[in-house]
This record gives structure tokens, C-alpha cells and sequence, in this order.
């Protein structure tokens, strides 16, 4: 192409926005507290989530509430050396919402440098407690986590998910995530799974090209 | 969500080895100090070292295949080492949360972990009082399990109908030990008594050797199609002997044919003759392929197609006779009472591997071999089509309904490399390719007739350039993408269109210079070479026909892989309606004047020749009748594009439509960006000049203008757009399915739109359905 690509640049909408740059400011200001709990501000989906609050990863004693609420949701049978990879690593991208003292729904995420030079996040696990469904929990966590992955200057998010799972497939799309590759029989159980990508830079990167 | 299975950099083999040679700089190497200490003043109880446990997998694998089958029925009894307390110390030591690490084993690395006694990943948590540890080859015929000798007939049909079961899950992907391997009988069919049992495991263990390697020659399998590599120690136990399977497997049908006419009642042996011969026929098929793959001399009174007939003669003999052998038992996962162990391999799979397979049943494992023979059939055709047009057109529809056999792809690919070889000799893609240029679009240059065809300048250019074409690969990989399973071929695709480029480049150069040596033998006063050489757009022409096309199937395979959120349909659709179909349709409808101005210049020059004789003008005077016939090609093809284009355009409007009306869900804001998605979707095409990439700034004004239309307009134009293609699929004599389905959703649309049009559901703003049943490219659109 003749044109240089352009230079990536962080989308700063949000930015303007008073609630939302005080919910960043004190995401950002917390982020190295790791032993000390942290509650975070109700997100725009206030209304339906009323009641409910958010907290980040900090010790061994979440681990339990975490892989119990992974366990019943998910089709691949984790080990805890799995869910210790990710919450021991990036403690501050695995997000609890909790309904007083119940751990009710949990995103665990990371965030790694690509051999092309730029920030990828990466959902790992996403899961509702079947009781809080339908009340926006999920959403609120996922845009926690990109929200978090933004700010880190992550210039995309990938996730999989099962080609059958309906509410998580329409979620990530109402969010702007697109459907990039098919996987046929990714899971244990023979499931196929989707690619899902989320791009908050453009520019060309090569993983359409990874085969 | 993140798979479990292992990530590739992680290897628990080199892992494990690591940790038993090197003991890590844990806290926990008190403990395995003191375990070895202990196993020292153990080897007084002949504590054998091939018993134990931690060892490498590979040595594990290694001993085991050296014995043929080990028996593990004794295995908990021995090398065991109580560490219960040197454990419960060291543990003290850590506080809750604190994990022990070192630098060559950190958390990436533990997720390799087993954990013992975790039911997920402790294979021994498996077993219990009521499931006991399956049991080996030596152990089976010690307790009387299987029989080696004077099986029934009812025996001998069970066992054969489960492995052809197991041969399908094993073609399936799942992998060899958990499958074909869980036969006892197939562990060593030398040791098998009864001949017609061991004819027939034999047969079985060549199968798989001659199924991998033609899979393998091929090389359209990706890992999750089919395990390639995988434990095959006991597949090396016995040498694999192809061509003798044929002539043992005859003898002994022959032999059961005469013990049958001694007896009164044959229906059963009949049966095990029929599966005999029907694995003769199978074996004898697939054998004589992967002889094609690998050899340039090939048999060819061998007629794959009328032994393949015989094959599916056999069918429904068998299928009449899947109740006269021994059944599966309820509750159990074995595929037949005797001879099958399912968990004999539990210790040599890797914990990633699913802890259970599900074999196929019988009836539909035989279905499954029956449409398998059928697709051979269809492969077998492929030899018929001399160019690559309609090879690539034959790949293409293959591919379409081969489905997920990724035996029957590498068949197709095998038939037609060999088949290339046979007609092109040495280089044979780049002939074919050469030929294939002269079917398409005819250029005087490569008509050995032609006079300018022997100027030596001229086939200078037409080397480099095919030979440019071979480096290139491109057009090789082309008809190669067209193996691999429909996701794959999508990925490579993508990459593929990014290729032709540069070879669009050189076919431009290739035309000018021909125009160029026109102008000159022109100048010269050779005007029957310079007249020919005017016809120069060839190369271009064929090339950028090729791009186009995959890049029609590369952006339309996405509607079929579910990758389009509906709110994208609408740039989805736009693009071949508005630019992609319309450079197919040009890019034929170019080669077919082409092809009319070269006849017509042909006829003209043999008028010019003949003038002076009366009796040669009658003889002529037939030619143009039979030039009418072939005068057009293309024009099925052509007429079909113009369909695809009024459906695309129905499409386009009628998402257009849908959205103004507020009927389509679109993403939020926040995160969003529709530009960044509309060149994600179109990225494969940006590099390339021609066609020249659409910016999204271009679609965003297209868009905007088809928006101030009116609601019930754009349905209404939609509705039109769906009634021209009715139009066009009606004038085409003798469709096919695919052309009716494509009627039918034609059809329904129209209905549909100019429902929409006049107000239906004015109030209720509902998403509709997009059945994409009847066709992979094209939903019909359903209102809740």
C-alpha cells in the first residue's frame, strides 16, 4: 500500500466522560495495591446491577470461590495450576462481583507483549452465577476487564468461546468483538470454537496470517 | 474461555524428564531425597525400575513396545514408597497461597502439573472395586477373555463390525490407542489362531499404515482433522505387509466359500465372506492410491472406480446382517463383548486427551463407509478435467460435499497429482498451467499452429512467466486449499489473495509486451502475426479471474463458518454486489469476445485462402454452424454470476433496509468501531491493485446515500433485486440443487420484502431469523 499505517492511537471517548474518568483514575491508582481489597464504583449498568459490587483478585482464600464458580459453567476441566497462572500473574485483570458476602460472577483475563511488538489481552474465563443471570453481570465484568486492558494500552482483546454458547457470543458482539476464525473441534468435547477479536488500535497485525 | 489442553511450548515429556534428572531447588527436594533413599534399601523386593510410575512417558513407552503388551494387572503392587510424612513436613513449611517455583518451573510450566488424585487428571482415580484395570494382550487369553481359535461365525461378524467402527472414529480425528488400538487382537495378529480373524486384523494393521501415509503424502490434514503422529509402538510390532493383504484376505473367502458348501446352514459364514470381501475391495482401493502417491509407475489395469462398485455391492449384505454378530453390552463402552479393552491405553495418553471416546455404533459406521465410497467414486472423476478451469471448479464442489473426511480430501489430491504427472511428465504443473491458459482463453502465442508461437523472443516471455507462476505457487495452493476442512481453508485463503499480486504484475507486463511485439511486426508488414498478437489481454484476464474468485469464496465462507454478526451483512453483501461479481462477469465476458474475435479472425483468413476453389467454399461453408455450439463458453457461468449479483443486491438492500427500520441489533458505542471492523473483514484484499481496495470512507458514503431512501423504498428495491434473480434461475435450463434452493430463496425474499414493505409489524421492531439452511451464502429471511 502506498500510505504509511497510521500511528495506532488509543480510542479516548470514554475519557471525556466525568464517571468514567473517575472510575479509571481510581483503577489506575489501585492497580499495584495487590494484598489490599478493592472496591470498585457501580458501571454504567447501575440499574440492573443494583446491590452488586466489584472487587479485584488478592489472595489464596478467593481461589476456591473462583474455581467454583468456573467449574459449573465451563466445559474444560481446569486444574488449579490453570486459574493460578492467571490470577497470580495479573491479579489486577481477574474481576469478582460480589452480591454482599457472595462471590456470584468472574472474569480472568491477562495481558501480554506479541512477537509484532504490541499489547494483547486475553479473556480467559467468564462466568455468572445461574441465579444472577439476565442482570447485566457479565457485561459490567467484561467491560471492567477491557476497560482495564485499555488503560494498559492493550491494542487488542482476543478471547475463544464455544460455538453453542449463545448469551456469551451475543454479549462479546454487542461489545464490538467480531468473529475473526472458526476452530473446528477446539474443546475436549469435540465443540467447535470461535475467535473472537476486539480491536481498539488499527493496524495490520499478522495473526490473520498465523496458520 | 482458555482451553485446558496443553499449550504447545509446554512439553510434559521434556518436563517430566527434567524433573527426574535434575531434581528442582525446591523445599521439596527434601522429600524426594528421602524417596530415594528409601527406594535404595527397597531393591531387595526386586523393585523393577520399568515399574515405576514417574518415570519418562518415553521410557515408559519404550520399555512397554519392547514387551509387545505389558501386563499392568499387577502394577499397584509394586515400587511404591509410603512419603506421607516427608510430604506433610514439607508442606508445613508453606503458607496458605505460597507455592513452591523455580526458574525452569514457574506457574506457565505447573499448569502441566498432574495433581494426584485429582479424578480430571489422575488416571488411577479412575478405577474402583467395580472397574478393574483392563487388562493386556497375555493377561485376556490367561483368564480365557479372547479367543484365539475356532471362533463362531457370530463372533467373528462382532468383532469385524467393531472395528470397522473403530476405523471410522479413528478417520473421525480421535486418536489410534483410544480407538482402533483399544482391539486387543490388533495387538499382535500373529499369535491369532483362526485365520479369518487374522487375515482380517492384519488387513486392519496395514490400513492404518497405508491410510496414514496417504494422508500424510498429501498433507491437507491439520491436527484437528486427524492424529498423524501419535503412540504407534504397537502399530510397529509387526511389520506392515500391504501387498500381501489382497491375495490372504482371497484366500481365505475362497477357503469359507468351500467350507460353506459342506454345510446346511451358511447364512452366517456368508456374512463374514461379505465382510471380507468388502475389506479386500476397501483395502484394495486405498492401497493402490497411496501406490499412486508415491510411485510414478502405477498399474493401470487396476480400475479403482468398477472395485469401488464392488465395495458398495457389499453394503447391503452386510447392513442385513448386523444383528447375527456378537452385540455390544448395555453399560459398557467396548465395541464388542470379546476382544475390545477400552481403557488399556489410559497410561500412555496424554492427560490433554479426552479421559473416554464414544466409538461410532455400526449402522451409522457403515453409513459412514458408504458415503466415504461414494465421495471416492466422485474423486475418481477428477481425471476427466484437462485444465485448470474446470479442475478448480471440481475442487471447489468437492470440497463442498466432501465434509469433514479427510481421507476422501486426500484422495481427490492424490488422484489428481498423479493424474498431472501422467499427462504433463516432469514439471507438470507448469504444463498443466500452460494448457490451461490455452483451454481458457485461447492466446495465439501458445497455438503450436500459430506462426508466432515459434518466435523464439516470444516463448522466452511464456517461460518466465509460467515459471514465475510455479515459484509463486500460488495457483499449486489454490487448488491445495481446496483439501483442507472448510475453517482452514478460509485462514488460507486470506493469505493466498495477498499473492496474486504480484503475479497479477507480471501477467500485465507479459499482455504489454506481446502488444509491443504486435506493434513492431506491424511495422515490419507482418500483419498476420501482428493481427494475432493484438489479442493480449490474455494472461491478465486469467489470472485476475482466478483472484477474483477466491476472493469471492474467502468473503461469502464466512456467512457459512457463522463468522458475520448480522449487523455486518450489510458491507458483507454490498461488496460483491457492488464490485466482486461484476469483475467475474467482466473477466469472462472479456474471454468469451476474445474467443469470438479469434474465430471470427480464423474464419476469415481460411475465406481468404480458399477464394479461388468452388468445392472447398461448400466444405467451409459448414464450419460456422459448429462454431455457434462453443461460441459461448462461459455463458452458464455468467448467467449464474448475474443471479449471485441479484441476490447479493436483494441482500444489501434489504439489511439497508432492515437497519433504518431498526430491526437489525447493533454493538454499543463504547468499544466499538466500525471502521476498524470493516477493515478487519476486508484486510486480505488490501494489498492488492486490482481490483483496487475500498476504503471504509467510500462505503460510508454509498451507505449514507442508499439511507435517505425511505424505509418501505428500500424493501421495496430489495424485493425487486430478489425477483430478478427468480428471473434469471428460471431461464436456466436443467438447474441443479443448488440452483433451486437459490429459487427458492428467491423466491421468499421477494415475499418477504414487500410484506416488510407495506407495514407489517410497523409497531414491533424484531430481529429477524437468517436461515442460512438452504444455502451457505444466502439466508432466507424469516419474521418472528
Amino acid at each position: 500500500m502506498g500510505d504509511a499505517l497510521p500511528e495506532a492511537v488509543l480510542i479516548q471517548k470514554e475519557l471525556s466522560d466525568k464517571d468514567s474518568q473517575e472510575k479509571m483514575d481510581l483503577v489506575t491508582k489501585n492497580l499495584p495495591l495487590f494484598a489490599e481489597k478493592i472496591v470498585l464504583p457501580e458501571n454504567d449498568t447501575a440499574a440492573k446491577s443494583e446491590g452488586i459490587h466489584f472487587c479485584v483478585f488478592h489472595d489464596e482464600s478467593q481461589l476456591k470461590v473462583l474455581m467454583g464458580l468456573i467449574d459449573k459453567e465451563l466445559s474444560e476441566p481446569y486444574s488449579i495450576y490453570t486459574y493460578r497462572y492467571f490470577v497470580y500473574n495479573w491479579p489486577d485483570l481477574c474481576f469478582f462481583a460480589l452480591d454482599g458476602d457472595r462471590y456470584v460472577g468472574v472474569i480472568v483475563c491477562k495481558l501480554e507483549a506479541k512477537r509484532d511488538g504490541y499489547l494483547q489481552g486475553y479473556i480467559a474465563m467468564l462466568a455468572v452465577d445461574a441465579e444472577y443471570r439476565k442482570r447485566g453481570i457479565g457485561r459490567a465484568l467484561s467491560e471492567m476487564a477491557i476497560d482495564a486492558m485499555a488503560i494498559r494500552d492493550a491494542a487488542m482483546i482476543v478471547l475463544e468461546t464455544e460455538l453453542s454458547n449463545k448469551p456469551a457470543l451475543a454479549l462479546y458482539q454487542s461489545l464490538g468483538f467480531i468473529r475473526e476464525r472458526r476452530f473446528l473441534r477446539y474443546y475436549l468435547n469435540g465443540m467447535d470454537a470461535f475467535h473472537l477479536k476486539l480491536m481498539l488500535h488499527d493496524f495490520i497485525d499478522s495473526s490473520l496470517n498465523e496458520v | 474461555m482458555y482451553p485446558s489442553t496443553l499449550p504447545a511450548e509446554a512439553d510434559p515429556s521434556t518436563m517430566n524428564g527434567s524433573s527426574v534428572a535434575e531434581p528442582p531447588d525446591f523445599q521439596a527436594a527434601t522429600a524426594a531425597a528421602a524417596a530415594a533413599a528409601r527406594a535404595s534399601s527397597l531393591e531387595q523386593d526386586e523393585w523393577s525400575v520399568g515399574e515405576c510410575g514417574f518415570l519418562d512417558p518415553d521410557v515408559q513407552r519404550t520399555m512397554r513396545s519392547g514387551s509387545a503388551a505389558e501386563d499392568i494387572t499387577q502394577y499397584p503392587m509394586h515400587g511404591w514408597v509410603d512419603v506421607t510424612k516427608e510430604f506433610h513436613d514439607a508442606c508445613a513449611e508453606l503458607q496458605p497461597g505460597e507455592l513452591a517455583q523455580d526458574m525452569l518451573f514457574g506457574l506457565f510450566e505447573a499448569m502441566s502439573a498432574i495433581e494426584i488424585m485429582d479424578p480430571k487428571m489422575d488416571v488411577g482415580m479412575g478405577f474402583d472395586k467395580q472397574d478393574l484395570p483392563p487388562p493386556s494382550f497375555e493377561a485376556a487369553i490367561a483368564t480365557g477373555a479372547i479367543k484365539l481359535d475356532d471362533l463362531t461365525p457370530s463372533e467373528l461378524i462382532g468383532i469385524y463390525d467393531a472395528l470397522f467402527s473403530c476405523l471410522v472414529s479413528w478417520l473421525e480425528g480421535n486418536s489410534m490407542d483410544q480407538v482402533l488400538f483399544t482391539c486387543l487382537y490388533l495387538h499382535a495378529p500373529a499369535q491369532i489362531k483362526d485365520k479369518a480373524l487374522r487375515v482380517f486384523c492384519t488387513a486392519v494393521r496395514n490400513l492404518i499404515v497405508v491410510i496414514k501415509k496417504i494422508i500424510a503424502v498429501a498433507a491437507v490434514n491439520e491436527e484437528e482433522d486427524f492424529q498423524l503422529y501419535g503412540n504407534s509402538a504397537l502399530l510397529a510390532a509387526e511389520k506392515a505387509q500391504p501387498a500381501t493383504v489382497y491375495s490372504s484376505l482371497k484366500d481365505v473367502e475362497d477357503e469359507l466359500i468351500r467350507k460353506c458348501k459342506k454345510l446346511t446352514s451358511t447364512e452366517d459364514w456368508m456374512a463374514v465372506v461379505h465382510r471380507l470381501r468388502f475389506m479386500r475391495h476397501l483395502f484394495q482401493v486405498i492401497y493402490h492410491v497411496e501406490q499412486m502417491a508415491s510411485n510414478d509407475t502405477v498399474d493401470d489395469k487396476v480400475d479403482i472406480y468398477k472395485i469401488l462398485l464392488v465395495a458398495s455391492e457389499m453394503l447391503p449384505g452386510i447392513r442385513n446382517t448386523l444383528d447375527r454378530g456378537t452385540q455390544p453390552e448395555k453399560g459398557s463402552d467396548a465395541p464388542n463383548p470379546m476382544g475390545f479393552s477400552p481403557r488399556i491405553h489410559d497410561r500412555s495418553q496424554p492427560p490433554a486427551f479426552p479421559r473416554s471416546i464414544k466409538i461410532r455404533d455400526r449402522p451409522s459406521s457403515y453409513q459412514f463407509l458408504e458415503e466415504m465410497i461414494s465421495r471416492f467414486k466422485y474423486a475418481c472423476k477428477v481425471t476427466k478435467y484437462k485444465d485448470y478451469y474446470s479442475a478448480l471448479n471440481f475442487f471447489i464442489e468437492y470440497s463442498k460435499k466432501s465434509g469433514q473426511c479427510i481421507l476422501s480430501r486426500s484422495v481427490l489430491q492424490t488422484l489428481f497429482s498423479a493424474n498431472m504427472r501422467m499427462a504433463h511428465g516432469k514439471l507438470p504443473m507448469k504444463q498443466f498451467l500452460r494448457h490451461s491458459v490455452q483451454v481458457f482463453n485461447s492466446p495465439p502465442v501458445l497455438n503450436a499452429k500459430h506462426p508466432v508461437a515459434a518466435d523464439p523472443k516470444v516463448q522466452q516471455h511464456l517461460e518466465n512467466f509460467f515459471r514465475y507462476c510455479i515459484n509463486m505457487n500460488t495457483f499449486t495452493q489454490f487448488i491445495r486449499i481446496c483439501g483442507f476442512n472448510r475453517a482452514r481453508q478460509r485462514d488460507k485463503l486470506a493469505r493466498l489473495i495477498e499473492n496474486f499480486d504480484t503475479i497479477q504484475v507480471d501477467a500485465a507486463r507479459l499482455d504489454s509486451m506481446m502488444n509491443q511485439l504486435a506493434n513492431e511486426r506491424a511495422m515490419e508488414g507482418n500483419e498476420p502475426m501482428a493481427t494475432a498478437l493484438k489479442h493480449s489481454t490474455h494472461f491478465s484476464t486469467w489470472v485476475l479471474y482466478n483472484c477474483f474468485r477466491a476472493m469471492l469464496i474467502f468473503l461469502m465462507s464466512g456467512f457459512e463458518l457463522e463468522l458475520y454478526a448480522v449487523h455486518e451483512f450489510l458491507y458483507i453483501y454490498w461488496y460483491p454486489y457492488e464490485f466482486l461479481i461484476g469483475f467475474l462477469v467482466s473477466a469472462l465476458t472479456r474471454t468469451e469476445n476474445i474467443l469470438l474475435a479469434q474465430e471470427e479472425y480464423a474464419e476469415h483468413q481460411s475465406k481468404t485462402q480458399s477464394g479461388g476453389s468452388g468445392a472447398a467454399k461448400n466444405r467451409k461453408a459448414a464450419k460456422p454452424k459448429k462454431n455457434k455450439k462453443t461460441q459461448r463458453p462461459y455463458r452458464a457461468e455468467i448467467v449464474f454470476y448475474h443471479a449471485l449479483l441479484s441476490l447479493c443486491g436483494g441482500m444489501y438492500k434489504a439489511m439497508g433496509a432492515l437497519t433504518k427500520d431498526g430491526r437489525v441489533r447493533l454493538p454499543l458505542s463504547k468499544f466499538d468501531n466500525e471502521e476498524i471492523r470493516y477493515n478487519r473483514r476486508f484486510l486480505p484484499f488490501a494489498t492488492l491493485t486490482s481490483p483496487p481496495p475500498v476504503s471504509y470512507a467510500e462505503f460510508k458514503n454509498v451507505r449514507e446515500h442508499m439511507m435517505r431512501h425511505s424505509v418501505e423504498d428500500l424493501y421495496t428495491y430489495a424485493a425487486k433485486h430478489f425477483d430478478q434473480a427468480r428471473n434469471v434461475l428460471e431461464s436456466i435450463q436443467n438447474p441443479d440443487q443448488e440452483m433451486l434452493d437459490l429459487l427458492q430463496i428467491a423466491r421468499t425474499n421477494f415475499v418477504v420484502m414487500n410484506v416488510l414493505a407495506r407495514g407489517h409489524q410497523k409497531e414491533v421492531k424484531r430481529q429477524p431469523e437468517f436461515d442460512f439452511s438452504k444455502h451457505s451464502y444466502f439466508p432466507i429471511i424469516k419474521l418472528k
